[in-house]
């Protein structure tokens, strides 16, 4: 029962990356970060340090500086080292990669099945059920959830894992685009014949769900998915700049960013990498997505 | 004291380096310029509201509030001499029954800021006054001592039998129990004078009936108060004010980096300002790499001491062993540099409970080791406790508006070494008193706090920090002590009039809690400001560690 569009999606991720370079570019800087937020232990074992030992003997000691020029860039610290602490700053973006990839990913993996099986209930039942899912993700559209996470942040206690918390949260508040979208596909796709041939043989919504619907849906979904991961990691760096984040030891990139702001007259190094790390990620998978709506979405084709 | 004396030294840093040669006790550069009466001094302040009411109020004798509010006994601040209770609106207090009894005297020609005369009368009503729940807040030693459980403040008609008026000029203290530091006491906020029979009215701040140099002329919540001058105050009956510029504004609200950036480019009105906060870390690095604002920044030579408070009333907090490892575990050197970035900016590593500058004080260290601490010992005297592997998931409360978090990450980082691992957990302003300060039964483990005496006497820096009274309901022995043998050293202590007899009965006590760790003393916390190039005569004392706001002026 499989549908034309549901296998053009590893032909068209393959044609989209021979032809598009923007997307090719995105995809090689996703996918170099990602290898160094899964052998971020490695690499900083290779430099020697790692993201939580402090160093007074990285720093000048007039002023807790970095000891050297470019934020004591060297040898023996690649990146140079934090002002106040000496932590090595290769080893803290390194590990921040993979925090920033962890929760950004998961919490999309999170948001996109949300948002699948709501939108998917709302375009196939209709009636009420539609009207209620709509209301209430037009509700979560305009819901001021940074403030709702940050009050939640404050309240949790600090034995319940942050990043499981982040997850769950950024997650949950990511479902009500993706809804929108594949609730719009279901509406065309209900009325098509196949849909129809299996209802009258006695498919129940779930098997129909399963085996009509969510192979044609995949395409929609990758794009979204691809799409919203920037922003995914951006809230986190966000809640962790503003302090309910992931807790201090563990590196972050919002967290670096929010400390470096301070010494961005001082040190601009520790400013520049960690944000040039997130403005990479970002950028890699915004691109991706965008060669992979061209090759998926045939208005947008056309508009080329 | 005249103020000649005073403005020849300004503090830059410890950094006995500065280029402009700022220790060589003459006036040099901009900094120690010579001011004159006249002008109008700005006071740069992060915080929205001012309270300038006494009975609401915290400030220490030298700043915002003694601008406005004479009170019955003052303090001689100056550099190089020690802090020393001095006369201001009364004299310095005389006792005849070994300190339960004390009698002060006003001088003569006093007048309020309205043109009638301040009399004992008014004195009494101030401290009556702050007994008032709608005007609480203020520093509350003399409560308990006066006898004042019961009293609900003067607005329900009852008078405060403890404090006698038997003429205008005179005012007697009549105390629950002997207490050498009464005259202190006397220096406090509440012993402002309010004329008898105002105040009742809760915004009595914002237009409050000025004694001092300054009145309040404009107010404007959240945005400036704007002073200018007292026409009733007699400068040559007031030791302890200069009353140089002719204005004072403060302009609140103001973002505490934006500030040093002004102050550092010291251009228009900047010029005749000065910050109200301490200096951060990046600020300091910042104004060290220019010539003309690092000459401009001045640095106590000691102050608060900053402290890992350990909750002696959970476990595995509990045993005095375990509370021992902390004292080797911490890295002093590491927490110095979080601070300021430097140990000279920082402040000297702590290691006894009475501050630099405090008079009987004893530099004691029970617990000798490297500035960076000796986390194998700290392991051994786990081990010796019966857990060899560390302590695991212990909760570091934070205030938020601190803003701790680095220095609560070096301890972090510190504690780790000897496998204790610790969990920050930062709350807000509220939440974080509610749990120290308030809570029956607190959830923390150790949490980072720091502490300036509200008086220079070891009495200030110990009681409020280590008496049982002090647990919960609003207290600050946040380590949550309590020894019955150590409550009556302090209460024997207290009652012990001459200072130097006293002194020596801190310093015993002092030991006697460390052996007890219930706090990790880290540093003295030196703090930093900057001012502009116009302002004279900005220095800090040896106590308290901030600038004497009554001896500013403008020069031309």
């Amino acid at each position: 029962m499989s549908t034309p569009v549901a296998r053009s999606v590893p032909a068209a991720i393959r044609s989209v990356l021979a032809r598009d370079r923007w997307a090719l570019a995105g995809t090689v800087t996703v996918v170099v970060i990602g290898l160094v937020a899964i052998f971020a232990d490695v690499l900083t074992a290779i430099e020697g340090h790692d993201p939580y030992t402090y160093d007074a003997t990285a720093l000048d000691p007039a002023t807790g500086l970095p000891a050297g020029s470019f934020g004591g860039i060297s040898a023996e610290h690649w990146f140079g080292v934090e002002p106040l602490t000496g932590r090595d700053l290769f080893a803290i973006v390194v590990h921040g990669a993979r925090t920033s990839f962890l929760i950004g990913l998961a919490a999309t993996v999170v948001s996109i099945a949300l948002g699948l099986l709501i939108g998917a209930a709302a375009g196939y039942l209709g009636g009420w059920a539609d009207r209620v899912i709509t209301w209430t993700a037009d509700v979560f559209l305009g819901f001021p959830y940074l403030v709702f996470m940050i009050a939640l942040g404050a309240v949790v206690p600090a034995e319940f894992p942050r990043a499981l918390l982040l997850i769950v949260v950024i997650g949950f508040f990511g479902w009500p685009s993706t809804a929108r979208i594949v609730r719009a596909q279901v509406l065309t796709l209900k009325d098509r014949n196949f849909v129809k041939a299996a209802r009258v043989l006695g498919a129940s919504p779930w098997q129909i769900f399963r085996t009509e619907l969510l192979p044609n849906l995949w395409g929609p979904v990758l794009v979204m998915a691809t799409l919203s991961v920037p922003g995914k990691i951006g809230l986190e760096a966000a809640l962790s700049f503003l302090g309910v984040g992931v807790l201090p030891p563990t590196p972050s990139w919002g967290r670096s960013i929010s400390a470096a702001i301070d010494w961005v007259q001082v040190d601009p190094v520790y400013l520049l990498i960690p944000g040039l790390a997130l403005f990479a990620v970002t950028w890699g998978f915004n691109a991706l997505g965008d060669g992979l709506r061209d090759a998926l979405d045939p208005k947008s084709v056309t508009k080329r | 004291m005249s103020s000649k004396k005073l403005l020849a030294v300004v503090l830059v840093g410890a950094l006995g380096a500065a280029a402009c040669g700022a220790n060589d006790q003459k006036p040099s550069g901009d900094a120690a310029a010579k001011p004159d009466k006249g002008g109008t001094l700005r006071v740069l302040s992060e915080s929205r509201t001012l309270n300038f009411d006494p009975a609401k109020s915290q400030s220490l004798a030298i700043t915002t509030l003694g601008l406005v509010h004479r009170r019955l006994t003052g303090w001689q601040n100056a550099v190089g001499q020690p802090a020393k209770v001095v006369p201001d609106l009364g004299d310095t207090g005389k006792t005849t029954d070994g300190g339960r009894t004390w009698t002060f005297v006003l001088q003569d020609g006093l007048k309020f800021s309205d043109g009638t005369p301040i009399t004992s009368a008014d004195v009494k009503w101030g401290v009556e006054r702050s007994f008032a729940p709608a005007f609480g807040g203020g520093l509350g030693y003399h409560k308990d001592l006066l006898g004042g459980a019961d009293y609900k403040g003067p607005f329900e008609g009852k008078e405060l039998d403890s404090i006698e008026t038997p003429d205008p000029k005179t005012i007697t203290f009549k105390l629950t129990r002997p207490y050498g530091d009464w005259p202190w006491i006397a220096s406090t906020p509440a012993f402002a004078p309010v004329p008898k029979g105002k105040g009742a009215e809760p915004d009595y701040q914002e237009h409050a009936i000025a004694s001092g140099p300054y009145q309040i002329q404009t107010y404007t919540k959240g945005v400036e108060v704007k002073l200018s001058r007292n026409p009733n105050w007699d400068g040559s009956k007031d030791q302890v004010r200069a009353g140089l510029p002719d204005e004072v504004v403060f302009q609140l609200g103001q973002d505490a980096s934006v500030v040093s950036q002004r102050l550092a480019a010291d251009s228009g009105d900047d010029q005749f300002a000065f910050g109200a906060s301490f200096a951060s870390p990046a600020q300091l690095a910042q104004l060290q790499a220019n010539a003309s604002a690092k000459s401009r920044v001045v640095t106590s030579k000691s102050g608060a001491v900053a402290y890992v408070a350990l909750n002696t009333q959970k476990a595995p907090l509990n045993d005095v062993k375990v509370r021992q490892a902390f004292q080797y575990a911490v890295n002093r050197s590491a927490y110095q540099i979080a601070s300021a970035g430097t140990a000279a900016l920082a402040g000297d590593a702590a290691t006894t409970l009475i501050t630099q500058g405090i008079e009987g004080r004893e530099q004691f260290d029970l617990y000798p080791s490297k500035p960076e601490g000796d986390p194998d010992k700290a392991k051994a005297l786990l081990a010796e406790a019966g857990f060899p592997n560390g302590l695991e998931n212990l909760s570091l409360v934070l205030n938020k508006s601190n803003n701790q978090t680095e220095k609560a990450e070096a301890i972090q980082a510190a504690l780790a070494r000897a496998n204790i691992k610790v969990t920050l957990r930062t709350l807000e302003a509220d939440a974080f008193e509610t749990e120290t300060n308030l809570s029956e039964n607190p959830t923390y483990d150790l949490t980072l706090s720091s502490w300036q005496p509200d008086f220079p006497s070891a009495n200030a820096n110990i009681q409020p920090l280590f008496a049982t009274s002090e647990i919960g309901k609003g207290g600050y022995n946040i380590s949550r002590y309590s020894n019955p043998e150590v409550d009556k050293l302090i209460e024997e202590a207290q009652s012990t009039v001459d200072p130097a007899e006293a002194g020596k009965k801190w310093a015993a006590i002092d030991k006697r809690i460390l052996q007890d760790s219930p706090v990790v003393p880290l540093i003295y916390t030196r703090n930093s400001f900057i001012h502009g190039s116009k302002v004279g005569n900005f220095f800090i004392a040896d106590f308290p560690a901030y600038p004497n706001y009554l001896q500013v002026g403008i020069s031309k």
